[in-house]
């Protein structure tokens, strides 16, 4: 099934810098109704605001590229809109007290793309750009080059690959036995599809019903060594999802509206939902032509061009 | 088993009583009627099963809500174990050592361990427990791959009663737990001991020759044995009951060092890396100048079918055997305490 791209979906979300109403720091996340993200823009218009911070995570993503060690880049940069999405417009998440209890939950299985969610945790306020870009991988900094959970807005620390879904399964159990809405949101890889233990998740969640689990695989046909498809196929990727009992589809990754409407779509039959976004590993910086490195060390003349082709003088 | 064993008797308040009129249960049943009772006290407790349950366990009939028997997939359990402590349960997840340590390893260190997560990963079939199984089913190196994660409690109770006493004090404790079990050995030690405190040894017999440092179902009730039988040969051993592993109790090795002149270890595990590995670090560390012999598995599998007890023959760990190699290496002539030795003056 193929979804297409709803502009017209509603939803009322606050800006996360400047918010329209005081949060205290720990307190419960009381959203107006499902739906609603903290950190997006207050109507259809703010759907519109989306693509621009798209461009800021991606400028701080090959900033991070050009840091001493570099960062794993071409799957930072796919995601990009997934976390977008998530963070600004569907998930109930406040960056001042990012552990509250009413929260949802964004759990990055695929961890070593943690510059792209670090990015974009900046970006909606979690964490201070400046601090990431001069911390990121430096000597007793919390920005690892694998996602660390001691950073503000980050749940576990993933990166061995495979866990995500798993812990989130459990999480999301978690909230059903304590009668509570949060929901859980788990993105993958489509490589990192690979480790059984997904599979063990997969089956376990459908079984047990847990309608407020999202799994979102961003799909960008590239791995370590490679692309996916040469390596181990993740063919029919949503039919196989469907098969094992979560409500699957499939969208372009990288279009905001039609990612906003297939994560606020309504699941039916008490399935989890499954997602499997198209991106492109690199997208959004031209001089990558859309199959960006999985990992980059940028020199300085690499980021004076990967900022001017995202619109920004360095 | 049955879920409504002796409604009359509390294992709570009075485990030993409990224990009396049910003198037929294992300790890995044990350990699933007082999870069962502990968690009536605190409602953030879940269990977590992987298709090795039994078909009616009793934490099962008094809180199915809070039972959940995931099927066969270990790790995704672990990885679960972790979500549901992050969402501020109580979690224990139960599996054969073989599998919930071994299988799920890496479950272990990134989401139990690093996380320090609440949650007690309680496996039974210790050990050459699994006997006849075969080494599949065996678990001779559980100890030594967790005794390695930092943040785990390592804990491997003596016998029922310090089952219950050990689910207890895991379920009070906040963070990651092991807690190994053996399969169907009945062990009720009929010693006087301290009360239970994790990370603190339990001193069962006192004596001078020999240290005999034990943990576990086999291993404390064979030291006991041993030490019986080295008295009769006027042999005296202190015993002394070493059921948390980590953090081991370095002070009680330092002070059975300091009396005896041999130290002893006596473990249903490879002698890598398990208990014999513990106190020979440890005697080294603290320069305790004594020599260790390490009773246990010596570092091979044992695929040769039989049961329980012809396999722990097989591996020297019978109280006979025991005593008997006590006697080929203890010194024969008295050695200095080991304050004399190092001290200058």
């Amino acid at each position: 099934m193929t979804f297409s791209a709803n502009s017209t979906t509603p939803g009322l979300s606050r800006d996360a810098r400047t918010p329209a109403e005081p949060a205290g720091s720990g307190g419960p996340v009381t959203p107006a109704r499902s739906g609603d993200g903290v950190a997006g823009a207050a109507s259809d218009a703010g759907l519109a605001l989306l693509p621009g911070r798209a461009t800021r995570i991606r400028r701080t993503i090959v900033r991070l590229a050009a840091t001493p060690s570099g960062c794993h880049l071409g799957g930072s940069l796919s995601m990009v809109e997934i976390l977008v999405a998530l963070l600004g417009r569907v998930m109930r998440v406040d960056p001042r007290a990012p552990k509250a209890p009413g929260r949802d939950h964004l759990i990055l299985s695929k961890g070593h793309a943690a510059a792209g969610l670090y990015a974009a945790l900046a970006e909606f306020g979690f964490v201070d750009v400046e601090t990431l870009v001069r911390e990121y991988n430096a000597d007793g900094s919390v920005f690892t080059g694998h996602v660390n959970a001691a950073v503000p807005g980050v749940e576990f620390a993933t990166g061995s690959l495979g866990h995500g879904l798993g812990l989130g399964v459990g999480l999301t159990l978690s909230h059903v036995l304590r009668g509570e809405p949060n929901r859980t949101f788990v993105v993958c890889g489509d490589g990192e599809m690979g480790e059984g233990s997904n599979w063990e998740a997969l089956q376990v969640a459908s079984h047990r019903k847990l309608t407020g689990l999202t799994l979102i695989i961003d799909r960008n046909g590239g791995q370590n060594d490679g692309p996916t498809e040469a390596i181990l196929s993740q063919e029919a990727l949503v039919q196989r999802l469907d098969a094992f009992g979560f409500q699957s589809l499939e969208v372009d990754g990288h279009d905001l509206p039609a990612l906003v409407a297939a994560l606020e779509a309504p699941v039916a039959g008490g399935r989890p939902r499954a997602i499997v976004a198209r991106t492109r590993k690199g997208a959004g910086v031209p001089m990558l032509k859309g199959k960006g490195p999985h990992y980059a060390v940028f020199s300085q003349e690499h980021l004076r061009r990967a900022l001017a082709s995202l619109g920004e003088d360095a | 088993m049955s879920a409504s064993l002796a409604p009359a008797l509390d294992l709570a308040r009075s485990p030993e009583a409990w224990l009396a009129a049910h003198p037929d249960l294992s300790n890995r049943l044990v350990f699933r009627h007082a999870a069962a009772r502990f968690a009536e006290e605190d409602a953030r407790v879940v269990f977590l099963e992987a298709d090795l349950g039994g078909g009616s366990d009793p934490f099962e009939a008094r809180h199915p809500q809070r039972y959940f028997n995931l099927g066969i997939c270990e790790a995704t359990m672990l990885d679960m174990a972790c979500g549901l402590a992050h969402g501020g349960h109580t979690v224990i997840a139960h599996s054969f050592a073989a599998f919930g340590v071994m299988r799920a390893c890496e479950q272990v260190r990134l989401n139990l361990a690093y996380a320090r997560a609440n949650v007690k990963l309680v496996c039974d079939y210790g050990g050459v427990a699994g006997a006849f199984f075969g080494p599949t089913h065996h678990a001779i190196e559980d100890l030594a791959v967790l005794r390695a994660m930092p943040n785990l409690t390592v804990v491997s109770p003596a016998d029922g009663l310090e089952t219950v006493l050990a689910t207890r004090a895991m379920l009070q404790h906040d963070g990651p737990v092991y807690l190994r079990l053996g399969r169907n050995r009945v062990t009720r030690l009929d010693v006087p001991r301290p009360p239970f405190e994790l990370g603190r040894a339990a001193l069962l017999r006192e004596g001078d020759d020999v240290g005999l440092l034990a943990h576990g179902e086999v291993g404390v009730s064979v030291a006991l044995d041993a030490a019986k039988l080295l008295e009769a040969q006027g042999v005296a051993a202190r015993v002394l009951n070493m059921h948390t592993l980590k953090p081991l109790d370095e002070e009680a090795v330092r002070e059975t060092a300091s009396r005896t002149r041999l130290l002893v270890t006596v473990e249903e595990h490879n002698v890598l890396g398990g208990l014999g590995s513990a106190v020979s670090e440890t005697v080294c560390t603290l320069d305790l100048q004594r020599r260790v012999l390490r009773v246990g598995l010596q570092d091979r599998y044992d695929s040769r079918a039989g049961s329980h007890e012809a396999l722990l023959k097989g591996h020297g760990l019978e109280g006979g055997q025991v005593a008997e190699r006590v006697l080929e290496v203890l010194p024969r002539t008295p050695v200095f305490a080991v304050e004399s030795t190092t001290r200058r003056d």
